[in-house]
Formats: C-alpha cells, sequence, structure tokens
C-alpha cells in the first residue's frame, strides 16, 4: 500500500473521533524503513482520530524520517533495546499524555490496520482489559515454518497451562490495550520475552484477557532473524522466563 | 575423643610452605597496590573497592597467620589447608560474581528507563496540519475534515462488523 499523504489541513479534533476515546496507535520499528511508510498510512486510515507513535528502537536506517514524513510521531530510543522496550516507551507515553486506548502492530506490515480496529473494539466496549491478535486461532490462512508453528504451539501449551486460559498465538505483536493494563506494564515490562511474558504477568494480575482471530499478512520487507539454533534456544529462555513468572509475586492491578 | 579428630592425629595437617606464604603475601600487596592505583585514577568507584581491598587484607593475613588458615580448615573440617583455601576463595568469588550480575541487571534497567524518557522527550510536538492531533485548530471547513468526520463513525464500527 501506498503511504498516505499527510492531510494537508487541520483536522477536527480528536475527542470527537473513535468515540470519544484517546487513543495511540503504536508501530515498534527497527530498520523498517521499506515498509514503515505504508504502515502509518493504514494506521491512520483505521484509526483517523487517534496519534500515530512509532516507536524507533535504534534504527540505523531512515525508518524514523520515513514515519515522520507519512504523518506518525516519533520517539526515537538512542540504540536498540528489544521490542519490550519499546512497547514500554510507549505505555509510559500515554500513561503521560492521558490515552486511555493503546492499540500496537508491528512495523514490518504484517498486521493490517482493520484487524487492529476490531482489538481496539474490543477494549473500548470495556470486554477486555488487553485484546490480542491471534493467527491461529480459527483458519486464518497464515503460514509460517515447521520449526515456528512447534515454537507456537510449545509457547502456547506453556502460556495456557500458566495462566489456565487458552492463548493460540503467544507471540503476537498485535493488541490493545486500556490505561489499566498500561500501568501494569509501565512497572514492569521483559525487554525480550515481551510478548509470551506480559500475557502470564496480565492474567496473573487479574486483568481481563481476550485473544480475538486476525488475519495477519506474509513478511514482504526484510527477513526474520530466527533461526533453528536460535529459536530453540529462545524456546529454552522464554520457558525459564515462563517458570520464573510463576513464582514473581503477583502485581496488584489497579 | 571423636573419629575424624582420631584421623586428623594420624595424618598430619597439610600446611602452605614458607615459600608459598612469601608469595601470597607478595601478592596480596601488589594487589592492595593496583587497588589503590585504580582509585587514585579513577577507574574504580570506591563503594565497589572496599571488597576488594578487604579480600587483599584477608590474603596478606592468612600469609601472615597461618594459624587462622588451620582454624579455618579444622572448623570445615578438611585436613588440607589449601583445601579450605581454595573452597572459600570460589565461594567468595561466586558471591561477588553474582553481585555484580545483580548490579549489571540494576544498570541496564536504569538505562533503558533512561533511553525511554529520552525517547518520549524526543516525539516533537504535533505539528498543526501534519499529524492528527492538532490541538490549536479549530474545528473548520478543511478539505480534510469532510473525508475524517464520516470516518471516525464508519471504520472504527465498521470493521468489526465486516471482518468476521
Amino acid at each position: 500500500m501506498a503511504a498516505q499523504p499527510a492531510p494537508s489541513g487541520a483536522r477536527i479534533r480528536r475527542p470527537c473521533q473513535n468515540r470519544g476515546v484517546k487513543t495511540l496507535v503504536l508501530i515498534p520499528a527497527w530498520n523498517e524503513e521499506d515498509s514503515i511508510e505504508a504502515v502509518v498510512g493504514d494506521a491512520r486510515s483505521h484509526f483517523p482520530g487517534a496519534d500515530v507513535l512509532v516507536v524507533d528502537d535504534g534504527s540505523t536506517d531512515r525508518t524514523a524520517a520515513w514515519a515522520r514524513r507519512a504523518g506518525a510521531r516519533v520517539a526515537s530510543l538512542p540504540f536498540n533495546q528489544g521490542v519490550g522496550a519499546a512497547h514500554q516507551t510507549a505505555y509510559i507515553f500515554a500513561m503521560a499524555r492521558g490515552y486511555e486506548l493503546v492499540a500496537q502492530l508491528d512495523g514490518d506490515g504484517q498486521h493490517p490496520a482493520v484487524e487492529l480496529a476490531r482489538l481496539a473494539a474490543a477494549v473500548r466496549s470495556g470486554e477486555a482489559d488487553l485484546a490480542v491478535g491471534s493467527r491461529f486461532a480459527e483458519a486464518s490462512g497464515y503460514r509460517s515454518s515447521f520449526a515456528r508453528r512447534l515454537g507456537q504451539r510449545l509457547f502456547s501449551l506453556l502460556v495456557s497451562t500458566s495462566t489456565r486460559q487458552t492463548f493460540t498465538d503467544t507471540t503476537s505483536g498485535m493488541r490493545a490495550l486500556n490505561r489499566r493494563a498500561m500501568d501494569l506494564f509501565v512497572r514492569r515490562y521483559s525487554s525480550e520475552f515481551a510478548e509470551v511474558e506480559s500475557l502470564q504477568q496480565a492474567v496473573r494480575a487479574g486483568l481481563r484477557v481476550v485473544e480475538v482471530p486476525v488475519r495477519m499478512l506474509p513478511r514482504e520487507h526484510g527477513r526474520s532473524f530466527i533461526t533453528p539454533l536460535g529459536s530453540a534456544f529462545y524456546i529454552f529462555k522464554t520457558l525459564v522466563v515462563l517458570l520464573i513468572g510463576q513464582l514473581r509475586p503477583r502485581q496488584v492491578s489497579s | 575423643m571423636t573419629a575424624p579428630s582420631l584421623l586428623a592425629a594420624a595424618e598430619p595437617v597439610v600446611r602452605l610452605t614458607p615459600q608459598a606464604r612469601i608469595i601470597a603475601a607478595l601478592l596480596a600487596l601488589v594487589f592492595m597496590g593496583l587497588i589503590l592505583d585504580l582509585i587514585r585514577r579513577d577507574r574504580l568507584l570506591e563503594r565497589y573497592s572496599i571488597v576488594w581491598f578487604l579480600l587483599g587484607l584477608a590474603m596478606l593475613a592468612g600469609a601472615a597467620f597461618p594459624v587462622l588458615l588451620e582454624l579455618l580448615a579444622k572448623a570445615m573440617g578438611v585436613r588440607d589447608v589449601t583445601i579450605a583455601l581454595f573452597s572459600v576463595t570460589l565461594l567468595v568469588l561466586l558471591g561477588l560474581s553474582l553481585n555484580f550480575s545483580v548490579i549489571a541487571s540494576r544498570q541496564a534497567k536504569q538505562i533503558t528507563r533512561l533511553a525511554q524518557q529520552s525517547a518520549i522527550e524526543s516525539v516533537e510536538p504535533a505539528e498543526p496540519g501534519r499529524g492528527p492531533e492538532a490541538e490549536e485548530s479549530a474545528p473548520e471547513a478543511n478539505e480534510s475534515a469532510p473525508d475524517s468526520a464520516p470516518a471516525d463513525s464508519a471504520p472504527a464500527d465498521g470493521a468489526p462488523g465486516d471482518a468476521p
């Protein structure tokens, strides 16, 4: 999709849109100059009243510049810190600026904003504190390699067991959350195992977490940096993190 | 008399040789000198140096008064003074490196928070006409207003309806 041209004139006030819920669309991006403009444009067209914040996780390419050109506001981390720190940056920002809803999607273009809008609706309606988009919840036509599917299944099993709630896509970065969830994640948020651990953390803190079936797209630009040995090690590390997570004192959400 | 002490009487206690003691004492002195020098040149914070300095003093004491090591070995129930020495040294080093991992973790967290604060401060204030958050501009009949006004009721609500 081509980048949406930035609207030239003033827009109407935020509270008039998205049913009055002040919304921040979060796009974490690390060296995504090929896709970021399209992602920002897609987000802006489906969240017309929302602010779009690209958290640039220490990119060395033109990600920040292209995001700005596409009409997003950009928070630049001075060096790469992992997707968790990028998410948390936006939660801190959103808490401080009074946003009531954060809707997030990955900067690589795998997450269509139209699907994210459904997650946002689930949170806005008060049905959930945290809504997670799942590729696997039902036939969504998403394909990935055998090793990744195996890892996904294992994570699902672990998180589902530890939370006593079924999760099918624990590594999904397409989410929507309200201030209750943001507040929890501002206090503590894993930087390496963000997606998986945050589910456990949220359920343990008593938040209502729902999984919403979504359609995702295959990667168009760039390559996944995951190698077989790397994913085996990642799975092992995540296992340890989840076990430790079970032993952590429960956080009380306000 | 208990059995272990009978055995200990049968086999003599293994002690440090005078040569080993001299070498240990010299090393301890060099070690403490190195630490003093690092502090003097601002390469080591005092806060982290005290524990190393104490370690150097302990080394020196062990070399100067071998009876301390023998007492230690006796307390641990080992006959060989060198084994007692190695075990204690290993434990102390383990504890220290764990301590440093804790410090490193805390600092990593602090660095992350600093980076996040700086990132948030780097967010440019919304410019009128660029971002959607143009607070100063009043609602007006602008060319972009007509297509954004109906949009607010359509896609956000329309999307859930058409997607499933």
